[in-house]
């Protein structure tokens, strides 16, 4: 049956060889190469979810009262965007579990793109001949991070409100043409002719995600032509791929990762209570909540934007926001560039213009492991920044020693880390087995009273052979041995 | 097990006890960081005043409380502040008795005549209390954050010192220094009250300094604003009218008394009582909480399967 | 196989007792118990789904089947693949796929050669088509962008607050002296224009002073601005646009609640702390005859964060 469907397709499309040359597929099963599958999954399980929410979010700015389910909220005037956002978390069967799995998948999304891109960075699987999907993997995360900003402004609410404000005044400090920018966003001057909402909404649902998913296909074909890297080991060498083939043990156990984290969303998305909208109320530009963050991918901003000094330059009939301009523009575009050139700076510096289809151990590699460590040490400094109203109230010291603390550990710890971390690459490739399960050594004592250690005896499972790695069986001989007989002889069972 | 004892999911297994710690952590119910237990419940002033004076009865409401664990459907309604008997609508503001001064007397000589001098007048170290009224000393003491030992650092909240008998007894004294200055103990009647216009003035009004889930927050100079989540619904109003501390005076040409009643029912009825259908509310500080769950719980726990599926080596 | 494999001798089948195709697993059919005992809990959890959605909308129950459906058969698949299928390793060959110099210079002469042949003998056409659709490029942004909104012009610098603008609550309460104590605060607007956001003024009373009175505030503040003991500033932050709500009545500090910002409210709002670059726009009150705060003009700045053609 298969051989008869197979002749039919393949009559017109021709895809027997590639098939097969797909479903040969080596895949390395190192873990660590999973992590760009919970990004890929989570991306899955948001255009779901957010389909779902498409279908009862109204992206309008347009006041009504609001006569759902929740009380305090009814009869106040909100906006169509969040009394249909509250709707969806109250009056739609299973809406609130859509919208928090949304939200939570937008979180993973972004941290297992995180995770993945420090993987990458770390083992060097960005060098020739991969700088492209470095690049379109960098593109990818900035869009994302955008969408997610995107997404959790729809509702129109109190704390998202406010980011859009920040938003607005950040465009307001590009020099020349900011005002005009930001007038042309919103539909005049802030907060809008409430245009802005479903701008928003079309962004956050078709131009940005039909990027995304551009670009993942770009990202994922790159990785089928070029084949993934791997690590050095048995039997492994820059010419060949040892692991798993695509059909049926990758597909098997990638489809199960699937299910894994969508279930892990979702789990999360019913039990943790995300982004309670409710609670927060419609967003007015005249009232603002305290302790108000960005989501985590967005806090890095936040907390740059607050240990900024009050740098204005003012001159020439001019103002130069730079209290705004460096934190907001200057910052995260420094920051996404040096991301993006890091492989030309690379192999700039080390003069290297091989391919390079096995991966460096970070040891092996001090200087990148440590600028790395460096760069995450900063990001994530300035994002704690963001919260210096909470750390100040939860361990009751004055505002003005967080901040002063913050911008100092801004410079000083990057600095630290990077000198740390060389340290400790340099120490590890000197130490003798390290990273390797240490054997205990037995110690003996001869008649003469000398102590000699010996290893111990293996474990048993340790001493295991490994296999040598064969290439993926053009056929297999489905009769059992003992069965077999030669050809043209059929042996019948009764 | 034994592969844990081997050592092999060392790594992993400490991973995710870290995980399983930070998650516990995260899920913890907690109540902003200052808010220290206040002990068993101040007894409502009726229980301790004869009901033939002219004190009406304190109003109990019933909520319907929405705990961690607990996953009821959402529906605070103002029909759930039911009282027995109330005549008003809104706040009357009374005083006790005048046989309450001869005990407060004795009992402010004992304990705050040492900083505020023996008719409140003040020090170096405490400020005058005279025409400052029965509602604001009511509330310093039935807050607990009077008696105070250090004045140098904003007073928190903690176990009252005096029971309601006392705390009266006590207001009453100083209210008698100055007898017609000053805020009287507003008596809260919820029944009439309009949650959603507890809502919006609680937005416009508190949430910029208290946060809009009332948790609290630091302010300028070491200062902070607290959590509401202890605070009785005469608390609040006394806070709101006496402007204690950093905290801005609400007058009644500002707030009027219909509208304090409405925010205080908010309070009590909403912030007090969240509405979590989505689950646990990870203490209710958004985006941070919500990051560190976010990445360390998700991610961490998809990590942790990876190193399942694949391999190590 | 297929009838054409089986014909050709040179593909020999890879035998089933090879090592390669054995499963992971030293005991494989106990794996298969517990994968199987997976699977059946992830139907069971689906079903279970299926019966909490009918039955009521709780996020909790929905999700827990939901999530313990999807783990189920997540885990029962994996366990699958990683312990009983075939173990491995298998190896395949990475080919260069760079092409070889003569390809890539027969393409580079496709364009250079067949390509500048004729663009060599039709310059003008080239240069005319490149000019037109360079032109073509810039006027399509137009109507993407320049549509989306109106320039800003003077909006930026003007508020509907005009001399004799009654002060408004949000509910719509005129303001009148009496109303406020001092260390009270209260969230204004010009009458007829209020919830607009660059009006918004938050109203502050310092003092219990009569209504000619002024507030000697220090520089920058202007005490003729201030009547009564009352003094108004613009409520939006210069840094970026966030109100500033929170008021601490015994230092009397405007602190901004998004980046803590901290103005000082007796000396016309200049900011002491955090990346606020600019004092808070002081309006100018008045109170008249009927006791009502009107403005006496409007702010004499552009009110909010900082753009370039502020001077």
């Amino acid at each position: 049956m298969i051989d008869t469907t197979l002749n039919w397709v393949d009559d017109r499309l021709g895809i027997a060889k590639g098939g097969r040359t797909f479903l040969d597929k080596i895949f390395p099963d190192h873990w660590s190469f999973m992590l760009g599958e919970i990004a890929l999954y989570s991306f899955v399980v948001l255009l779901g979810t957010g389909v779902f929410l498409s279908l009862y979010y109204i992206p309008s700015a347009h006041e009504i009262i609001y006569h759902g389910s929740y009380l305090p909220l009814r009869g106040q005037k909100v906006s169509e965007a969040y009394a249909s956002s509250v709707g969806l978390s109250f009056d739609v069967k299973s809406g609130l579990l859509m919208r928090q799995a949304h939200h939570w998948a937008a979180d993973i999304f972004l941290g297992s793109i995180a995770v993945h891109m420090a993987r990458v960075f770390f083992t060097g699987a960005f060098r020739k001949p991969r700088e492209f999907n470095w690049i379109v993997g960098v593109t990818m995360l900035i869009l994302g991070i955008v969408n997610g900003f995107l997404g959790y402004s729809l509702p129109d609410d109190l704390v998202s409100g406010t980011g859009i404000r920040i938003a607005f005044s950040i465009v307001e400090s590009i020099p020349v043409v900011g005002s005009y920018l930001g007038f042309f966003l919103f539909g005049g001057n802030y907060p809008g002719n409430g245009d802005i909402i479903p701008r928003f909404f079309l962004l956050h649902i078709l131009i940005v995600p039909a990027l995304i998913a551009g670009l993942l296909g770009a990202h994922l074909g790159l990785l089928v032509k070029q084949k993934h890297t791997q690590f050095p080991g048995k039997g492994k060498t820059e010419h060949n791929v040892v692991g798993s083939p695509m059909f049926p043990t990758f597909m098997a156990k990638t489809t199960g990762f699937l299910f894994m984290v969508t279930g892990a969303i979702f789990l999360l998305g019913g039990f943790a209570q995300i982004n309670p909208i409710w609670q927060f109320g419609q967003y007015e530009p005249y009232q603002i909540s305290y302790a108000v963050q960005p989501d985590w991918y967005m806090g890095w901003l936040d907390g740059a934007l607050r240990i900024m000094p009050s740098w204005e330059w003012v001159g020439w009939g001019h103002t130069l926001p730079l209290e705004v301009f460096l934190p907001a523009v200057i910052f995260p575009g420094l920051i996404f560039n040096i991301f993006i050139v890091w492989p030309f700076i690379e192999s700039h510096k080390t003069k290297d213009r091989a391919y390079h289809n096995l991966l460096d151990r970070p040891r092996d590699r001090p200087m990148r492991t440590a600028a790395g460590a460096a760069m995450l040490t900063l990001l994530f400094t300035v994002f704690c920044a963001s919260s210096t109203d909470v750390l100040a109230n939860f361990f009751q010291i004055e505002l003005n020693y967080v901040l002063w603390f913050f911008r100092i550990a801004v410079i000083a710890f990057p600095i630290i880390a990077y000198f740390v971390t060389y340290k400790i690459c340099q120490e590890m490739r000197h130490a003798e087995g390290v990273g390797k399960r240490k054997r205990a050594s037995v110690v003996l004592r001869s008649d003469r009273g000398e102590y000699t250690t010996v290893a111990s005896e293996p474990r048993p499972g340790d001493g295991h052979e490994e296999l040598e790695a064969m290439p993926v069986p053009v056929s297999i001989d489905l009769v059992p041995p003992e069965l077999a007989t030669g050809a043209g002889v059929r042996r019948v069972l009764r | 097990m034994r592969n844990i004892l081997r050592g092999r999911l060392a790594a992993p297994a400490a991973l995710l006890a870290v995980v399983a710690v930070i998650g516990l952590t995260a899920f913890w119910p907690s109540d902003g960081a200052r808010a220290a237990t206040n002990g068993p419940a101040p007894a409502p002033i009726s229980a301790v005043v004869p009901t033939s004076t002219t004190l009406p009865t304190l109003v109990s409401p019933t909520t319907t409380p929405t705990t961690i664990g607990s996953y009821t459907t959402p529906g605070v309604t103002a029909q759930a502040y039911a009282t027995a008997n109330n005549p008003h609508s809104g706040i009357t503001y009374q005083v006790p008795p005048d046989s309450f001064i001869a005990p407060g007397q004795a009992l402010f000589d004992a304990n705050c005549s040492s900083c505020h001098g023996s008719q409140a007048e003040g020090s170096a170290r405490a400020p005058n209390l005279r025409g400052l009224g029965a509602g604001t000393v009511d509330f310093w003491v039935s807050t607990g954050r009077m008696p105070l030992a250090d004045s140098s650092v904003q007073a928190t909240r903690k176990p009252p010192k005096f029971n309601t008998l006392q705390t009266l007894e006590i207001a009453t004294f100083v209210q008698s220094l100055t007898p017609n200055q000053g805020l009287g103990i507003p008596l809260v009647n919820l029944s009439n009250a309009d949650l959603e216009n507890g809502n919006s003035l609680f937005t416009l009004n508190c949430a910029a300094c208290h946060t809009i889930t009332g948790a609290g927050d630091a302010l300028a100079g070491g200062a902070y604003a607290p959590s509401l989540h202890l605070a009785t619904t005469t608390q609040i109003v006394e806070a709101m009218r006496s402007g204690p501390g950093n905290m801005p005076h609400f007058s009644q040409g500002n707030i009027t008394d219909p509208e304090a009643r409405d925010i205080a029912a908010y309070v009590h009825g909403v912030i007090q009582h969240p509405s979590n259908p989505g689950g646990f509310g990870l203490g209710g500080i958004g985006p941070v909480g919500e990051g560190f769950v976010g990445l360390l719980l998700g991610v961490g726990i998809l990590m942790l399967v990876a190193f399942w599926i694949g391999e190590r080596s | 196989m297929s009838a054409a494999q089986r014909k050709d001798p040179s593909v020999t089948p890879v035998s089933l007792s090879d090592p390669h195709l054995q499963p992971l697993a030293k005991h494989p059919e106990r794996v298969q118990v517990l994968a199987s005992l997976a699977m059946v809990v992830g139907t069971l959890g689906f079903v279970g789904f299926a019966i909490a959605y009918w039955v009521g909308n709780q996020s909790q129950w929905l999700a827990a089947t939901f999530g313990v459906g999807l783990l189920g058969l997540g885990a029962g698949v994996i366990a699958w693949g990683k312990y009983l299928m075939a173990q491995g390793p298998f190896v395949e060959e990475r080919h260069d796929f760079h092409s070889t110099d003569e390809e890539r210079s027969a393409l580079a002469a496709a364009i250079t050669e067949r390509g500048g042949l004729e663009v060599k003998r039709r310059k003008v056409l080239g240069g005319l088509f490149a000019l037109g659709s360079g032109i073509m490029a810039v006027v399509l942004l137009f109507p993407l962008v320049r549509s989306l909104g109106p320039k800003p012009g003077r909006t930026l610098f003007e508020t509907n607050w005009r001399k004799g603008s009654k002060l408004v609550a949000v509910d719509g309460r005129e303001v009148t002296v009496d109303d406020l104590v001092v260390g009270g605060v209260l969230t204004v607007f010009p009458e007829g224009y209020i919830g607009s956001s660059p009006d918004q003024t938050i109203l502050i009373r310092l003092a219990d002073q009569a209504p000619d009175e002024h507030y000697p505030l220090q520089p920058p503040g202007n005490p003729s601005w201030t009547a009564g003991g009352y003094v108004a500033y613009s409520k939006m932050c210069t840094h970026l646009g966030c109100p500033v709500g929170l008021y601490q009545e015994q230092t009397q500090q405007l602190v901004c609640p998004c980046h803590q910002s901290i103005f000082n409210v007796a000396s016309g709002a200049i900011p002491e702390f955090g990346p606020a670059p600019r004092p808070l726009p002081q309006l100018p009150i008045t109170v008249d005859l009927d006791g009502y705060l009107r403005a006496t003009g409007g702010f004499n700045q552009a009110v909010g964060p900082g753009f370039w053609e502020r001077p």
